[in-house]
């Protein structure tokens, strides 16, 4: 059984590495970055509780936000989906990564308190 | 038809609403009229202290001690150019006798030249005041010129009362009447407060002087002030119910207003009040009155009588147009020979005898009071079940019971008797006809009420059972009182009747009556403030910091794993200025968490962003342009 998960993610990996663009991989990395931000809060507030909540749920929710906006910016910009997203190019899309992050961090700097 | 039947029971509630006049409140009663005069005595300062001073005395009917000292003195404080100091000098000189000013053709042309539109009213009325007191002839046509143009062009209350006390000084021939309109004028200005007061806004010295000016005028051409009844006690309400006075001006206005009510043509104000409390009993039947003008003099030529007396219990009429007889300068009236019953009556008294009389119609409450006999006395002790015959003390007041009762939880105390008038013999019921019982170890007392029957008997009766929680169940020795007592009688009681030994079962230890703490210092409150939220100690928090930084490293290092660059950086101004707006844009998110508000950072996020927004479309148009050729 985990023979079969094991070769499932090496094979997962493998293809990854060689079919991705680096451009898509440029984009991963900045959402493990994100993606591991947001847990070591997460885990931060577990081990000493949420004193100040609203900081606590701005600095989160900045990083989900953020998350969200770049996969959005990641399928938008991908070669493959360009079927679905024939009026957007990809400098569209980022034009409107960016727009939707200024009001994100907006909001968050107006919560962090 | 109906209508204007209606109209008349209209009219008729009007004038019956209007009976309910206004009393007058306020009067100089004899020790008013000699703290005024004592005021007015006192030694001259200058010349208009002393023009106040002799004018008021006069006023009041007082003597002016010393007038040959007087006489020098405003001999000697004359300055004969002022007019002013002429008019305080005429005045005085005029009200003390045997005192004459020294007049000059100067003194004359500088008092005429005053009379005119130019000068002020003030001294428009001393001048003309000054050349009537000093027996010089006056223009009168002139003066009601100057006096006519002066009052439209100074409207103000003292200047108009000026103006009014300046044309009584004019011959009777002259034409008054624009100037008399001018009282009706100033009426209109006083300001009525609720109902009892009426006064000038400007105060005291304004409201008596237009009083006295006012009269004085209407003696003057013999024709009577649009004044009404009401609104003449209304100006007496005001003027004299202030009893101390600030200046000598005032006092001098107070007493020239209550001359002035006093004794001019048309009204005269009616004080009628009794002399001591109002009340008759057997040992003292005459009820008294004292019937003065506003200053306390006795009107001698009044009329006293009652109109109508009625009792306010039954509303049964007693008297009726019954006259007083005057005693020594006092309206007596000899009221227990109608031999009332005691109580409250109401009486409508009327003055007659002159049509200058102004509220000459009023109400008294007058009491009757007399002396109550408590008559039957009987103490007794009841057997509940009514098997033993009961046994019947009786006790006289003020005498005590021999024999103290004694009352178990099987036995009942009663007591009955009678209150009757001393006098008629007629049965009373009291306001306050208490029982009182009172433990002579402990002190506690226990109050009950008796109450009469509809025969006019008064009974009570003490269940020990049912009252054991009144007396705590404690045994012991009660005395027993009887009280009576009412407005009406003049002999209060407080009867130690018996004693009675009252047995309860269940006794409890008797407790010392504790007088009940309420007005101790209470417990203090500590206040606690709000703690603050427990916080973790900065390590942990530093650690976790850099924690969270540490993500970005592992970024960068992964970005330069797969070959990210910035070696496609086209150094167009839209490009710069892309990045440069970019960067301003994330500095304004710090400032903004540090120093500004949300309205603030909208204002300048719509500048950078706007230009940002531009510089990028730019940037990426040209982007995707390059990227379309690369293909």
């Amino acid at each position: 059984m985990s023979n079969s998960v094991i070769s499932v993610i090496s094979r997962f990996l493998e293809e990854y590495t060689s079919t991705t663009p680096n451009k898509l991989k440029v984009v991963d990395a900045y959402l493990l970055y994100i993606l591991l931000t947001g847990a070591l809060q997460f885990l931060y507030c577990l081990l000493v509780g949420t004193f100040p909540f609203n900081s606590f749920l701005s600095g989160f929710i900045s990083c989900v936000g953020a998350f969200i906006l770049a996969v959005c910016l990641r399928i938008q910009i991908n070669p493959q989906n360009k079927g679905e997203f024939l009026s957007i190019s990809p400098e569209r899309a980022f034009a409107d990564f960016l727009f939707a992050h200024i009001v994100l961090h907006l909001v968050v700097i107006n919560f962090i308190g | 038809m109906d209508r204007s039947r209606l109209y008349g029971w209209f009219l008729l509630s009007l004038t019956l609403a209007g009976a309910q006049a206004v009393t007058p409140a306020h009067h100089l009663s004899l020790a008013d009229v000699a703290r005024l005069q004592n005021l007015l005595s006192q030694p001259f300062t200058d010349l208009e202290s002393a023009y106040h001073s002799v004018i008021g005395l006069t006023k009041l009917g007082a003597a002016v001690p010393d007038h040959d000292q007087v006489c020098q003195f405003i001999k000697s404080q004359l300055d004969p150019t002022s007019v002013d100091s002429i008019f305080f000098a005429a005045e005085t000189s005029q009200a003390i006798s045997g005192c004459e000013i020294p007049v000059s053709n100067e003194t004359r042309d500088i008092l005429l030249a005053a009379v005119s539109e130019d000068s002020s009213m003030t001294q428009i009325h001393r001048a003309v005041s000054a050349l009537s007191s000093l027996g010089l002839p006056v223009v009168s046509k002139e003066v009601i010129g100057a006096l006519t143009a002066r009052i439209n062009k100074e409207d103000n209350v003292m200047a108009i009362t000026s103006a009014l006390l300046t044309a009584a000084r004019l011959p009777q021939q002259a034409e008054f009447g624009g100037i008399l309109e001018e009282i009706e004028d100033l009426t209109a200005r006083l300001d009525d407060l609720g109902g009892v007061y009426l006064q000038f806004e400007e105060g005291l010295e304004a409201t008596a002087t237009f009083v006295t000016a006012a009269y004085s005028l209407s003696d003057h051409v013999d024709m009577e002030p649009p004044l009404k009844e009401d609104q003449v006690i209304q100006l007496v309400n005001s003027i004299f119910s202030k009893k101390s006075w600030d200046s000598l001006a005032e006092a001098s206005s107070v007493a020239s207003a209550a001359a002035a009510l006093s004794s001019n043509r048309f009204h005269v104000p009616v004080i009628v009040s009794a002399q001591g409390p109002a009340t008759v009993s057997h040992s003292q039947p005459t009820l008294q009155l004292l019937v003065t003008d506003v200053m306390s003099q006795p009107l001698a030529s009044a009329n006293v009588l009652v109109e109508s007396a009625y009792a306010v219990a039954s509303k049964s009429i007693i008297l009726s147009q019954a006259p007083f007889t005057l005693n020594d300068g006092v309206f007596e009236l000899n009221f227990m020979s109608t031999q009332p019953a005691s109580g409250y009556y109401q009486f409508t008294i009327a003055v007659a005898g002159d049509s200058r009389l102004v509220a000459n119609h009023i109400e008294l409450k007058v009491k009757v009071s007399t002396e109550v006999a408590i008559s039957n006395m009987d103490l007794s002790v009841v057997d509940k079940d009514q098997s033993i015959g009961t046994k019947t003390t009786r006790v006289d007041f003020p005498s005590k019971a021999k024999i103290p009762f004694t009352a178990d939880s099987h036995q009942n105390f009663a007591m009955s008797f009678q209150l009757v008038d001393v006098n008629t013999g007629v049965e009373l019921t009291p306001h306050q006809t208490f029982v009182r019982l009172h433990n002579q170890k402990t002190g506690q007392e226990v109050v009950f009420v008796a109450e009469p029957d509809s025969k006019n008997l008064y009974k009570f009766e003490l269940d020990t059972m049912e009252r054991k929680s009144e007396f705590d169940s404690i045994s012991g020795t009660y005395s027993l009182y009887l009280i009576v007592g009412d407005a009406t009688l003049e002999n209060p009681i407080l009867w130690h009747m018996a004693d009675v030994i009252l047995k309860f079962l269940d006794e409890e230890a008797p407790a010392t009556i504790q007088p009940k703490t309420l007005y101790v210092p209470k417990p203090e409150i500590q206040h606690l403030f709000r703690e603050p939220e427990k916080k973790p100690p900065t390590v942990v928090s530093n650690t976790f910091t850099a924690l969270i930084l540490s993500p970005f490293l592992l970024l960068l290092i992964l970005w330069f794993k797969l070959g990210a660059n910035i070696s496609n950086f086209s150094f167009s101004p839209s490009t710069i200025l892309f990045h440069v707006g970019h960067a301003a844009l994330l500095g304004l998110m710090y400032v903004y968490w540090t120093h500004l508000n949300m309205f603030q950072t909208l204002k300048y996020l719509a500048i950078i962003g706007s230009i940002t927004f531009l510089a990028g479309n730019r940037m990426l148009a040209q982007k995707a342009v390059k990227r379309n050729e690369k293909k």
